[in-house]
């Protein structure tokens, strides 16, 4: 598909004046038949990017210097070039053909590529589909040309060429040819066979592209058109057997190939695909370059040529279409709900369950809103799936606006995984089951990374000895592996009667070191007393050891330690007072210090942090953890910060 | 104490009221209650915590809300004894000024940290839907919510639905605000949590941690206030005692050496 002015048309519909004022004087764009040139610097001078019909009729052309433009007619409109605003705009554009077919390739600066192969029969065929698109885009105020072959290089070339106005190039500036219907279309284009193989291919191993709703028969070739394929003009959907006359009277430029090369061929004599067809491959390499001639054998249909889809293609879709378009959020629902039973069947046949989830509403007016949502385990079950997407729509919120309403819907399973039917119990209610889909449920509306999960890390440093991890993603090691990771960890459990434990294996430096106060087992002195009798492994294995009436971590940590005032003592003793959030507390009783140094390997930069944790009791009866700041030197002032408070 | 018989007869009757109330949406089927192996507080909330309900909890002053989650934690690891999941739903200012559960902290407190599931929410108005979601769908034995401040937004409206969705799921709420609320709400029970002194062990150090319950509301039976111990290693609340708490000794080899084993 080609488009043919995306430049200029996107500032026509836009309606408003760009950022022309230097150029232009100010005056906004009226309609489209005011000529228009979008220009872009090049080299340091202004030229021509881009010109609409009204501009081109005047003979203005893309590469012209902007001063000789101007030279030939002085009021014209100009805009500046925004490159990004085209792509954004393409972009979009290719969002609405995606209601066509899941395969939407890109194809810069203002092209498209679809593979209809498969999708055709869905519009009443491969001319009606391509009428059906053309006239929504005209709807829209694009100027669209599309053209339907069996090769990409092929449809290109018609979409682009096919017409003969374009053909006999700059004699003639007559608009396009009436008997097309639609004047202002140029082009658009389409591929269908090469890429109908690929399909059916992947279709074989079990892969992508299986449409659900649609029981569709394999591709067909279009049955020849009545009127001569001779006569290419107006014929823009190429039947199978007609690609190479198709070809024939196009100009080589049609081919995708460099400027330069078309000059180049020119200069031999060379103009038309049809002198180029029948010669020698080798010579042809040799003068004009291996992308000549691939383009060529590509064309027609003698290489493969691949379509690089814009989306991911869903492993399995549904969709469903309207006759009248929906906007009630309700009826959405229970659109997807109703999609999301096909959807389980497909999947239950391959033993698959899916792990994202998305919808896309294809506005009528060619807006597409996605909507995917993740779980955490394979999902196959249609209610659910419909209430992630309650969810979901909920948490999007206005964002997602109906407008004119939606007239397609489609779900599909973006990723799968394996899931085998489990059996359930008969008593009802399986928790795990339960949970999983809370956490979904949780995810959809808060974003999955807002439901964790808190896992233990293998350091000491107490803000990063537990992770938050998101609970979608690491059920299976919580229920199961972290028990077992627990028991392999060479300080996990410390009965206080039980056997050795230590800080010292191999994998776990010394990263705290024993203050005077701390008496640290050390793996190389078993205790006494702990000799012979493994440790004992219980489920409730904590990292720390208990060796105190009280907890020895706070349950609440903050995530930057606060700031508090405190006087000790002695200089590297316990506090005897603090303040803390303008409250003071007298200390009752203190515990400490546990020396918590930066783990060695890390201390490059040379900063010693260390610190000197101290639980402490206030009078009342508050409980937190205190830790002061690097060591006590003479002079300097002492820092104190509260880190975390215990029940 | 009624006997064994009567309990059944009365069962059996209630049973029988429930049929005829079912659409009314309560049971008087004899509830799963939670003992708290307090006898004083137990007999106080007619047996135990009840399970399928909603209770509030908030701290007595304002810096103790530590103090006050550690209730409601001490309470979700006797509920989720068996293995359940309990589910921790914090707003986003509450976590920034109370801190966030920290694992190391809950493995060592009673409740390992695979049991627990954090939930940060912006919005103290999604902390209660996400609660209502959870009690609603018996994957998780509690749900704790944290509110910021008062809490206003759990009001006699929003406590209603909690309580609602409690019964309807069985699952066990907790509601965990900074500040007590003033207004009525629905909750089965209003509690006040302050930290208390411990009785510290003979070293001198900490002792077990120690709660000061004030139980303000309680629709089941009489209100009062209590000093209760967490034992940690045992998991299990203990009446304050006057006695001092010693280490276990331990029960092989001589217990010298571990004399001076104190917090690291």
């Amino acid at each position: 598909m080609w488009l043919r002015r995306l430049t200029t048309d996107r500032l026509l519909r836009a309606g408003s004046p760009a950022p022309a004022d230097a150029h232009a004087g100010g005056s906004g764009f009226a309609p489209s038949d005011t000529p228009l040139v979008v220009v872009a610097p090049v080299k340091g001078a202004l030229r021509l990017a881009a010109v609409n019909d009204a501009a081109d009729g005047l003979g203005l052309k893309p590469g012209m210097a902007l001063a000789d433009a101007r030279a030939m007619y002085p009021r014209i409109a100009v805009a500046d070039a925004d490159p990004e605003a085209d792509r954004r705009l393409l972009l979009a554009i290719a969002d609405g053909c995606d209601r066509y077919t899941p395969l939407v390739g890109l194809d810069p600066p203002d092209g498209l590529i679809l593979d209809i192969a498969g999708c055709a029969h869905l519009f009443g065929g491969e001319e009606s589909l391509r009428r059906d698109l053309v006239a929504r885009l005209v709807r829209q105020g694009f100027q669209a040309r599309a053209a339907v072959a069996d090769t990409v290089g092929c449809a290109w070339a018609v979409a682009r060429y096919g017409d003969d106005n374009v053909v006999r190039g700059r004699a003639t500036r007559s608009p396009p040819p009436p008997e097309l219907g639609f004047t202002r279309v140029r082009h658009i284009e389409w591929s269908k066979s090469e890429t109908s193989d690929f399909d059916r291919g992947k279709d074989r191993v079990g892969g992508g592209g299986k449409f659900g709703i649609h029981d569709y028969p394999p591709p067909h070739p279009s049955p020849a058109r009545g009127e001569g394929a001779d006569r290419v003009r107006g014929l823009f959907c190429v039947p199978s057997d007609q690609t190479v006359d198709a070809l024939l009277p196009l100009p080589l430029a049609a081919l995708r190939i460099a400027p330069e090369t078309v000059t180049e061929l020119a200069q031999v004599g060379l103009k038309r695909i049809a002198d180029a067809i029948d010669r020698p491959r080798a010579p042809l390499a040799a003068r004009f370059g291996e992308a000549f001639v691939r383009r060529l054998d590509q064309a027609l249909g003698l290489e493969d040529e691949p379509i690089t889809p814009r989306l991911p293609v869903p492993a399995y879709v549904t969709e469903r279409r309207f006759a009248e378009p929906i906007a009630r959020e309700a009826d959405v629902l229970g659109t997807i709900e109703h999609l999301a039973r096909a959807l389980v069947k497909l999947m239950e046949r391959r033993g698959e369950g899916a792990r994202l989830i998305e919808t896309a509403l294809f506005r009528t007016d060619g807006k597409v809103h996605r909507i995917a949502a993740g779980t955490g385990a394979p999902l196959r079950d249609a209610a659910r799936i419909r209430a992630l997407f309650v969810e979901r729509l909920a948490a999007v919120g206005d964002e997602c606006d109906p407008g004119f309403g939606y007239d397609v819907i489609r779900l599909g399973a973006l990723a799968t995984q394996r899931c085998d039917p489990a059996q359930t119990g008969l008593a009802g209610g399986d928790h795990a089951e339960e949970l999983a889909h809370l956490i979904d449920r949780l995810g959809a509306r808060f974003g999955l990374r807002r439901v964790t999960r808190l896992v233990p890390q293998d350091t000491h440093i107490p803000e990063y000895a537990v992770a938050e991890v998101a609970a979608a993603t690491c059920r299976n090691i919580t229920t199961n592996t972290s028990l077992a990771l627990r028991r392999l960890a060479p300080h996990g459990p410390l009965p206080l009667q039980g056997g050795g434990t230590g800080w010292g294996s191999p994998r776990q430096p010394p990263t705290v070191t024993p203050s005077p106060l701390t008496v640290t087992p050390s793996p190389t002195l078993p205790l006494s007393g702990g000799g012979g009798r493994p440790p004992v492994l219980r489920e409730r294995d904590s990292f720390i050891e208990q060796d105190s009436l009280s907890p020895t971590r706070p349950i609440r940590l903050f995530d930057r330690p606060e700031p508090v005032e405190a006087t000790a003592a002695v200089p590297d003793g316990p506090p005897v007072q603090f303040t803390w959030r303008r409250v003071r507390y007298v200390v009752a009783h203190a515990e400490g210090p546990e020396r918590i140094a930066m783990e060695w390997w890390r201390d490059d930069q040379g900063n010693a942090l260390t610190r000197d944790y101290f639980r402490v009791e206030s009078r009342e009866g508050v409980r937190v953890w205190l830790f002061r700041q690097g060591l006590f030197t003479d002079g300097a002032p002492t820092s104190w910060f509260l880190h975390g408070v215990f029940a | 104490m009624a006997s064994a018989a009567s309990r059944g007869a009365l069962r059996h009757l209630r049973q029988a009221l429930a049929t005829l109330d079912k659409d009314k949406g309560f049971s008087l089927v004899e509830e799963d209650i939670l003992p708290l192996g307090l006898p004083a507080v137990d007999a106080a909330l007619g047996g135990g915590l009840a399970c399928a309900a909603l209770h509030e909890l908030a701290p007595a002053a304002p810096a103790q809300f530590g103090t006050a989650a550690g209730f409601a934690l001490a309470i979700a690891a006797l509920r989720t004894a068996t293995g359940r999941a309990a589910l921790f739903i914090q707003t986003d200012f509450a976590a920034l000024e109370a801190g966030t559960p920290y694992g190391l902290g809950l493995d060592g407190f009673g409740l390992p940290m695979e049991r627990l599931i954090l939930l940060r929410v912006p919005r103290p108005v999604d902390a209660l839907w996400a609660c209502e979601e959870a009690l609603k769908s018996r994957g998780v034995a509690v749900v704790i919510a944290e509110l910021p401040q008062a809490g206003a937004a759990a009001d006699f409206t929003a406590t209603r639905r909690l309580t609602l969705a409690a019964r309807a799921g069985g699952g066990l709420a907790l509601l965990l605000r900074h500040r007590p609320l003033p207004i009525a709400t629905a909750a089965t029970t209003r509690w006040q949590v302050a930290a208390a002194p411990s009785t510290p062990d003979r070293f001198g150090g900490l002792g077990r941690t120690t709660f000061d319950l004030s139980l303000n509301r309680n629709r089941r039976g009489h209100s009062g206030r209590f000093i209760v111990s967490w034992d940690h290693h045992a998991c299990a609340f203990l009446p304050q005692t006057l006695s001092l708490g010693v280490a276990a000794a331990a029960d092989d080899g001589p217990i010298a050496p571990r004399r001076l084993a104190r917090a690291g």
